[in-house]
């Protein structure tokens, strides 16, 4: 099936036939102890192509760009530029050869403006300068390649999108004619993701290339001429995008077909809902540490054996609800109960006890400790109760054998136990901490966009593992950005705009049309 | 392709690379020594000889080097709690000035059998040592004040205090040695010439607190507070109570340094009895990176140094010569230690 249209060779269809690639890798492989992470990779991209990378995490896209960068150094393989074989000793040597990396997440330097970012570490930077002199030259890189952005601004101040086009424009002026960009819209707003795709046609259309790794397969379909998808750690082919469905790149991509579930059907009769109330807001309102009010008014509860959508556009008071939900933070007014009981005061630790588990949105930044060993931050939840530890103790063997299991059960692939977290990719950090924390949710599972950075093999495995939480009488509560997501698993929905919930609607009464309206500000009856 | 080799930076560097590029590192600084002290006409492998003869090479060079090594082992074992958790306890000179104030004041004050004594001063310098690092502890711990600064600055309050004490107060008034307490009454046992019981309860401490710290609850704890303040409160971890007793440990580490260096070796409360050791102890802890057991090497050669120093100083050589030693080592030390993660690339 896939075999077909694999046409590893040929350039896109709307260049001459006869057009030279840019880059051709030949038997690429990169080898880490007791690791393929590459192996027979061979890829052609032409200027005037934009060229996307498919695969699961973990399936060594990361690792490919980061030889053809110049940051590793294959193993096997040859590297070609323009015809001629070379090689890439470090990163500066990819650099004067054309190919730029935007990283999914940006190398700026926050303080600084953004003309300064611009001019940073680049040998045409004049010896002498002033502020005036390189946002005079910042102006103009930004017109010729036709990148609004605004000179002077402290990068820190900007949207994620603005920082990504201040990256963007900082490869390009470099003279980059081959860019790659790593999941560049997992950060982006709708309309900053239509502003980010016109700026790569254009680019394209100045025989520019690009390759994109993306786990979004419409944006795939929508913006690539052509798409590699890898396997662990081989080519398992490339394509013509005009050839191929998203359903077919995903039983490449995992080697089996996957369709995530448009609903997930309960496995257990319903139990009794709506009498014990495991969690409860009664008009919570919380302010941020500027005083700005984040969550106005918030009354929901949750009920065993039910989820509990959350929709809304990201920054309406999200991650607020979630601290409010799990104990980390004091609500100004308002009062939560806890298993029917006022909480006077914000314990993680009490609520966690009483079996509420929490994903949060931040992973890396709040339940992680990156620069600690896989063993001890598998060991956060249950490093107080056997077999870990216990008033006074703890095991580190013991510890090491509970992350060895929960890795096994999450199916992640670990180099060891006593690597440091922060060396695991983004999609393996989100399963450990999922199955660490739905060990521990007996009661309640507050989850924050689970799906980011996941695979779709690992977000339908994510779902089930929700679904499943769900049939054993766990309240979850769901906070996603993806109204499919929300519609697939809820059971109730609610609409979180501008702190404020608009409204909680059974699943059956829902409908996109009205929870858009919801998330957009309008009330149902202005939407009707 | 290109002449230089080229070559990339390793995140999880392997000990025994550590260990190799210290001992060039060892070389290398030794070597500069060896040249400084040419150019200003000494024989260096005459001085060398004389070094190795009066310090390894004799009993009493090695009874010296145990001294230096008690102190040495426990403000570095202070410093390198503090270090593991993120917070850096520079006040290690005042807390061992403040233990070594409370064993004198059970060691001139009482007549209590040893068996009595010993134990309590143990227990005073240790309790000492933490209430002198407790403002610092707790404002960092719930107010964020730096405990850098103040740490610090408690030293210079401790150190002028204990030359009040042996020049007002406690002074001598039988022999009227200059800035001294008379002798203490009590003294921890001498085992082998002069070193005393305080060598053996001082190693005991470092390879104790190294297990602790591996295999309780509290080391877990405070390991993730150092590593990700959010995380820990997201796992409803208190993080400002473990601040505060983490650096009250080491407060009172560095108090028991004081304890054996009072009651031990020196016997008498003295003005500049700490000898820098609170401030060698950060260079200890440095050199022991996350080991607690590597402490023990690390003191072992800053007590090298110091007796170098002494050494040199006999043959009219500066006693700023063992600063200026200890410095070279640190930073050759330091840059080994960053060349000791980059490995070659290798190409096929």
């Amino acid at each position: 099936m896939a075999d077909v249209s694999h046409t590893p060779n040929a350039p896109p269809r709307h260049l001459p036939a006869g057009t030279p690639p840019i880059l051709e890798l030949v038997n690429i492989a990169k080898y880490f102890p007791g690791v393929i992470a590459n192996e027979h990779v061979s890829l052609n991209v032409f200027p005037g192509e934009i060229h996307a990378l498919l695969g699961e995490n973990g399936a060594g896209k990361s690792t490919l760009m980061n030889v053809v960068t110049g940051l590793y150094q294959p193993d096997a393989g040859e590297i070609i530029i323009d015809g001629y074989g070379t090689t890439f000793p470090a990163p500066d040597a990819a650099i004067s050869a054309g190919i730029g990396m935007v990283h999914q997440h940006f190398r700026l330097v926050p303080r600084f403006t953004v003309a300064e970012n611009l001019h940073l570490g680049w040998s045409e930077t004049p010896k002498r300068l002033s502020a005036k002199d390189i946002e005079g030259r910042a102006k103009e890189l930004s017109a010729r390649f036709g990148l609004p952005v605004r000179p002077s601004a402290i990068v820190s101040s900007l949207s994620a999108g603005e920082q990504q086009r201040v990256e963007i424009l900082r490869v390009l002026s470099r003279g980059a004619r081959l860019l790659i960009l790593d999941e560049p819209t997992a950060v982006l707003s709708p309309v900053e993701v239509d502003e980010l795709f016109s700026g790569l046609r254009r680019f394209r259309s100045e025989g520019g290339a690009v390759i994109i790794i993306s786990h979004k397969l419409d944006e795939i379909m929508a913006l690539a001429d052509r798409v590699s998808v890898l396997r662990q750690g081989r080519l398992v082919g490339t394509h013509h995008v005009a050839d191929v469905t998203p359903d077919s790149l995903v039983t490449e991509m995992i080697g089996r077909p996957v369709a995530l579930a448009t609903s997930y059907p309960r496995q257990v009769p319903v139990l009794e809902v709506g009498k014990a109330e495991l969690l409860s807001l009664q008009q919570v309102t919380v302010r941020d540490n500027a005083g700005v009010v984040r969550l106005e008014n918030v009354s929901l509860s949750l009920r065993p054996g039910e989820i509990l959508g959350i929709a809304g556009v990201t920054g309406n008071g999200q991650p607020e609800l979630a601290e409010v939900l799990t104990g980390l933070k004091d609500p100004e007014s308002g009062t939560i109960f806890l298993n029917g009981k006022a909480v006077n005061r914000a314990d993680p630790a009490m609520f966690a006890h009483a079996g509420v588990g929490h994903v949060p949105e931040d992973r890396l930044k709040r339940a992680l400790m990156p620069g600690l060993s896989v063993a001890e931050n598998m060991a956060l939840r249950e490093y107080d109760r056997p077999p870990i530890g216990g008033k006074f103790g703890f095991s580190m063997p013991q510890a090491r054998k509970f992350a060895q299991m929960l890795a096994d059960k999450a199916g992640v692939k670990l180099p060891g136990t006593q690597v440091q977290i922060r060396g695991l990719s983004g999609g393996n950090q989100q399963r450990l901490v999922l199955e660490r924390e739905i060990r521990i949710a007996s009661h309640v599972l507050v989850a924050s966009y689970p799906s980011r950075g996941l695979d779709i093999g690992a977000i339908s495995a994510m779902r089930d593992m929700l679904a499943r939480a769900r049939d054993a009488g766990v309240a979850v509560v769901l906070m996603s950005e993806d109204l499919d997501e929300i519609f697939a698993l809820s059971d109730r929905i609610a609409v979180l705009y501008a702190g404020r919930l608009m409204g909680i609607m059974a699943r059956a009464d829902a409908d996109r049309d009205s929870i858009g309206a919801l998330m957009s500000g309008r009330s149902l009856s202005e939407a009707a | 392709m290109s002449a230089v080799s080229h070559r990339t930076r390793l995140t999880v560097v392997p000990s025994y690379r550590i260990a190799v590029g210290r001992g060039l590192s060892i070389l290398a600084a030794l070597n500069i020594v060896a040249i400084t002290l040419t150019a200003m006409g000494r024989s260096p492998v005459e001085l060398a000889g004389l070094i190795v003869r009066s310090t390894v090479g004799s009993r009493f060079g090695i009874e010296d080097l145990a001294l230096f090594m008690t102190p040495l082992m426990l403000t570095g074992a202070a410093v390198w709690v503090g270090i593991r958790v993120n917070l850096w306890n520079i006040g290690a000179e005042g807390q061992l000035y403040a233990g070594a104030t409370a064993a004198t004041a059970i060691g001139l004050f009482t007549n209590w059998p040893t068996l009595v004594a010993l134990p309590s001063m143990i227990v005073a310098g240790m309790l000492a040592g933490a209430a002198w690092i407790f403002v610092p502890a707790a404002a960092r711990a719930w107010l964020g004040v730096s405990e850098i600064v103040t740490s610090l600055l408690l030293n210079f309050v401790a150190s002028l205090l204990v030359y009040y004490l042996a020049t007002g107060p406690w002074a001598d008034r039988v022999t009227g040695a200059l800035a001294s307490t008379e002798r203490l009454h009590t003294a921890f046992p001498e085992l082998w010439g002069a070193v005393h019981l305080g060598f053996i309860l001082a190693l005991a401490t470092v390879i104790g607190l190294g297990i602790g710290l591996a295999k309780s609850r509290f080391g877990y704890e405070t390991a993730v507070c150092g590593s990700n303040p959010q995380a820990a409160h997201y796992a409803g971890i208190g993080v400002a109570p473990r601040i505060l007793a983490v650096l009250l440990l080491s407060g009172a580490l560095a108090g028991l340094a004081g304890v054996f260096e009072v009651a031990g070796t020196v016997h008498r409360l003295q003005g500049g009895l700490a000898n820098n050791y609170g401030y060698l102890g950060i260079v200890v802890a440095l050199l022991a990176r996350g080991s607690c057991l590597a402490l023990i090497p690390a003191a072992l050669l800053m007590a090298l140094i110091l007796d170098t120093g002494i050494v040199l100083q006999t043959t009219q050589i500066s006693s700023s010569a063992v600063l200026a030693i200890t410095g070279l080592l640190v930073l050759a030390i330091a840059a080994g230690d960053e060349l000791a993660a980059y490995v070659r690339v290798n190409r096929t």
